[in-house]
């Protein structure tokens, strides 16, 4: 389960994230994306792990109505039905663009997305054990390779580029932090995944886990990027991550490998595609009170698809979502609603007591 | 799934009657047993055996005196008849009768020297007895009847294995008689907990399948599972291990079957240590091997008789290979069609060059390539052996030759097809290699159409596919899918036998601990 959050970082954040925290921190986006946001994943983590324990069985569209009643639980779960739908289509946006702009620039962006959905929707299909399988196959291998690769990158890091510290004071860090603590919510899916681990006690080490281990890659990756490219020349870049491997060439013959980037994106957003329609599909089928969530599958892969084209047909408005809207729709979603609904939970005593679980 | 089709057009209506009986026996007459008049035994069995012309009924008397009638009854083409008379009628004849009369226990433990014997009162068993081989004695004034080996042997002898061959390490090879394929694993398993269950599966071949695990070491929830599909079956007749194989397998759809297959003992025996289990089969040279990952069709016996610094660096060549075998001629299609930017330019203006005068797109000739390799390939393994330098010759004249010259293909794509062919034979197993062939083709024309991006996207699902299989139980792709890293040891490299001290963690959990600490630690010299 571990794996599985790891990846939603690995794809997507490390994608687009490091030119739009760059502009924000400048030097300092390391510090941003390392420690800065930390503190918000941690209070994600905690309320989704609270409200885990109080319902281990269920997921946390099906435990709203009991805590807010029938008719408003209901009510929020469709909603949190949508979002999850929603959420998937600017991530297959972002997985279309990307191939796009680095593989394939003449082919329709729409025939991208059908074909990345259909690889997710039939991942999600085969069920959560399945993704989790093969995101605890490649996450190793994709960790490897990103180690291997900042090493090779790091080797024209330059260290002025990363000075001087703190140079507009904490104030920019920690707006770049805020912006970026949305990927770092992604969390939050253990609302929808906690059912399914196996080792229930320990979710909140894994959690834990997880945000110590991004911390570290996401301020790994920033510096690197940063350290070789500068602040100024980050901010402007679209896929940073990418064109710094691509930057690799060793004795001028080992180049060009940004492919091998490529390539364990695509499976990362395979994976992460699938995990969110699954969980899509399961909040829609508990909504809905359908027993098997594989029918509803199909309709959301249709739905993302064209809420991608629709919504995010173009760059900029993929950007101005992940970069203005996102965030603030992140912290509600990610954060105030699911700890609102612990309170309600608490306050009401629903749900078993968070030590009767242990 | 198609059930509701089947059904619309009629087709399935039959699904779960009955299956004819193998002999020409009313249901009501599967009781009926042996008379003890001599006489009306022989009518049942010339009614049972009707039309059968190989039938031998040979009368004899037993005892010097000839008092007492019998009949020996056989299938002439399945028993030997030198045998029969060294070991059956010539002692009948000669011996003499006690003067209690004679039983059914006194032929059994005086007259007869046969190893093996059986008595039945059945019909239905005496008659099915007979169909296997034996001969049935049938004794006047007796209601059951004794039934003698005295087969006749229709076997090949022990050869080499024609599938799995190896450099070092033993070189018998199962073949079509059971219980030779037996005798083979129990040659090398000295114990009391080598199990063999007997299942016979075809309501008309009785496929003899022996289910063979060691006790102790085997999940016994395994051994359970593997009886209960096996009886589920409901067959007129199978004819070998790929029948079997199809009809237990875990995924019915899936293209990898999770069993193993393998016509090395030795290979069967190292599965048992591992506490699998293993069928082996009459009539077909090949055992199936359950459960089996993909970690053990990528290992070959080999590995184990080769020093492991070696049998590591074959194991990551294969690996290698597979990877070659899988992507090559995808990879070149992509490159060539949509990614010429990946290329250095040295290779890119060569490659580019090369593929001028070649009127097809890339995928279009990969596909060309591959294909006449498969037919080649094919055309190798159906001509009679004669002709089989005909193919090699005009193949590799054909194709390395004089498509290039008359620019219906570019050196690169054969180059690149002939890797993959050879890299493709690396591969240890036969299974493996022909799941891998069919998605060779998909991944080309994926590639053909969207590039690396088309070769990830089929690559994925079928990664995701394969997460999904589990043979009786066991992930396929454990351990790496499952993770367990313990299990490292004998996948991508082979450790040293005295490293891997504990069986693989999934399946030999019963008795996990393989050796004890047995590294090689030679006197020290006195310093």
């Amino acid at each position: 389960m571990l794996f599985i959050f790891l990846i939603f970082e690995a794809s997507s954040a490390i994608l687009y994230t490091p030119a739009r925290v760059a502009a924000l921190a400048g030097p300092d986006s390391w510090f941003a994306v390392s420690l800065g946001d930390v503190f918000y994943g941690l209070l994600v983590l905690l309320v989704a792990v609270a409200l885990g324990k109080r319902f281990p069985a269920q997921v946390f569209t099906e435990y709203l109505p009991e805590i807010l009643g029938k008719i408003p639980g209901k009510l929020l779960a469709a909603t949190y039905a949508l979002i999850i739908i929603h959420f998937g289509s600017p991530l297959l946006n972002e997985g279309s663009t990307f191939i796009q702009l680095t593989l394939l620039s003449l082919t329709p962006p729409a025939v991208l997305d059908t074909v990345l959905a259909v690889v997710a929707i039939y991942g999600a299909y085969l069920g959560i054990e399945v993704i989790a399988r093969e995101n605890g196959m490649v996450f190793p291998a994709w960790a490897l390779m990103v180690v291997l690769l900042l090493s090779l990158a790091a080797i024209d890091l330059n260290f002025s580029n990363l000075k001087p510290v703190f140079e507009n004071g904490l104030l920019p860090v920690l707006r770049a932090s805020l912006f970026h603590s949305g990927w770092r919510g992604e969390v939050f899916f253990m609302l929808m995944l906690y059912p399914y681990l196996n080792q229930k006690h320990e979710a909140l080490k894994t959690g834990l886990l997880y945000l110590g281990s991004v911390m570290i890659l996401a301020g790994t990756v920033h510096a690197v990027i940063v350290g070789v490219f500068g602040g100024p020349v980050t901010a402007h870049l679209i896929y940073p991550f990418e064109l710094l491997v691509g930057y690799v060439s060793l004795g001028n013959w080992l180049e060009r490998l940004e492919i091998v980037v490529i390539i364990f994106l695509i499976a990362a957003y395979s994976i992460k595609l699938a995990v969110i329609y699954h969980s899509a599909g399961i909040a829609v089928a508990s909504t809905l009170g359908l027993k098997n969530y594989r029918i509803t599958l199909l309709p959301i892969a249709l739905m993302a698809i064209i809420l991608s084209r629709v919504l995010y047909g173009t760059y900029l408005k993929l950007s101005n979502y992940l970069f203005h809207d996102w965030p603030i729709e992140a912290l509600i979603v990610e954060l105030a609603i699911p700890a609102l609904i612990l309170l309600i939970a608490v306050i009401r005593k629903k749900g078993g007591a968070p030590d009767a679980q242990q | 799934m198609f059930h509701w089709l089947l059904n619309l057009f009629g087709r399935n209506r039959q699904a779960g009657g009955p299956l004819k009986k193998p002999y020409l026996v009313e249901p009501e007459q599967e009781d009926r047993v042996l008379s003890k008049k001599l006489d009306d035994n022989k009518q049942v069995l010339t009614e049972i055996f009707d039309r059968c012309e190989d039938l031998v009924m040979r009368e004899i008397r037993i005892g010097k005196q000839g008092s007492t009638r019998a009949l020996a009854v056989f299938l002439d083409s399945l028993v030997s008849l030198e045998t029969l008379e060294e070991t059956t009628t010539e002692p009948l004849q000669t011996i003499q009768a006690p003067p209690s009369g004679i039983t059914m226990e006194w032929l059994t433990e005086a007259a007869v020297p046969n190893a093996r014997v059986l008595i039945y009162k059945r019909w239905v068993d005496v008659a099915g007895e007979i169909t296997k081989g034996l001969v049935a004695l049938f004794v006047d004034g007796q209601d059951r009847a004794l039934l003698l080996y005295a087969p006749e042997i229709v076997d090949r002898p022990v050869m080499m294995p024609q599938t799995e061959s190896v450099a070092r390490g033993s070189l018998d090879a199962f073949n079509e008689n059971g219980r030779l394929n037996l005798a083979l694993v129990r040659k090398r398993l000295h114990t009391t907990r080598l199990a063999v269950e007997k299942v016979d599966i075809g309501e008309v071949t009785k496929c003899r399948i022996n289910i063979v695990y060691l006790k102790g070491y085997v999940y016994e929830g395994l051994v359970e599972e593997i009886k209960s599909r096996l009886h589920r079956i409901r067959i007129g007749g199978v004819l070998g291990s790929g029948q079997i194989e199809e009809l237990i397998q875990d995924a019915p759809y899936s293209p990898v079957s999770g069993i193993g297959v393998t016509e090395r003992p030795d290979r069967v025996v190292s599965a048992l240590l591992e506490g699998k289990a293993a069928l082996i089969l009459d009539n077909d040279p090949f055992t199936l091997v359950v459960p089996t990952t993909l970690t053990t069709e990528m290992q070959s016996p080999e590995d184990y008789y080769n020093r492991y610094w070696f049998a590591s660096f074959i194991r990551l060549l294969r690996w290698s290979s597979l990877m070659i075998a899988l992507f090559a001629p995808a990879f070149y299609v992509a490159v060539t069609t949509f990614h010429q930017d990946l290329i250095p330019t040295d290779f890119l203006s060569s490659i580019l060059s090369s593929h001028a005068n070649v009127p097809f797109p890339g995928m279009v000739e990969a596909l060309v390539m591959v294909l006449a390799f498969e037919v080649l390939q094919e055309a190798g393994i159906r001509l009679p052996k004669p002709f089989g330098q005909t193919i090699g010759v005009v193949g590799a004249i054909l194709i390395g030759q004089v498509a290039v010259t008359a620019g219906l293909v570019s050196p690169i794509v054969v180059l690149t097809i002939a890797m993959t062919a050879v890299a493709s034979y690396t591969l240890a197993s036969l299974n493996l290699s022909t799941g891998l062939r069919l998605l060779r083709f998909v991944l080309i024309i994926a590639a053909g159409f969207l590039g690396l991006f088309g070769v990830m996207a089929v690559f994925t699902m079928a990664t995701f596919q394969l997460c999904a299989v589990r043979s009786f139980g066991i992930p396929y792709l454990s351990p790496f899918a499952p993770m367990s890293l313990g299990d490292f040891k004998d996948t991508f490299i082979r450790a040293p036998i005295w490293a891997m001290r504990m069986r693989p963690r999934l399946q030999g959990y019963v008795e996990p601990v393989r050796q004890d600490l047995n590294k090689p630690r030679p006197p020290q010299p006195r310093p």
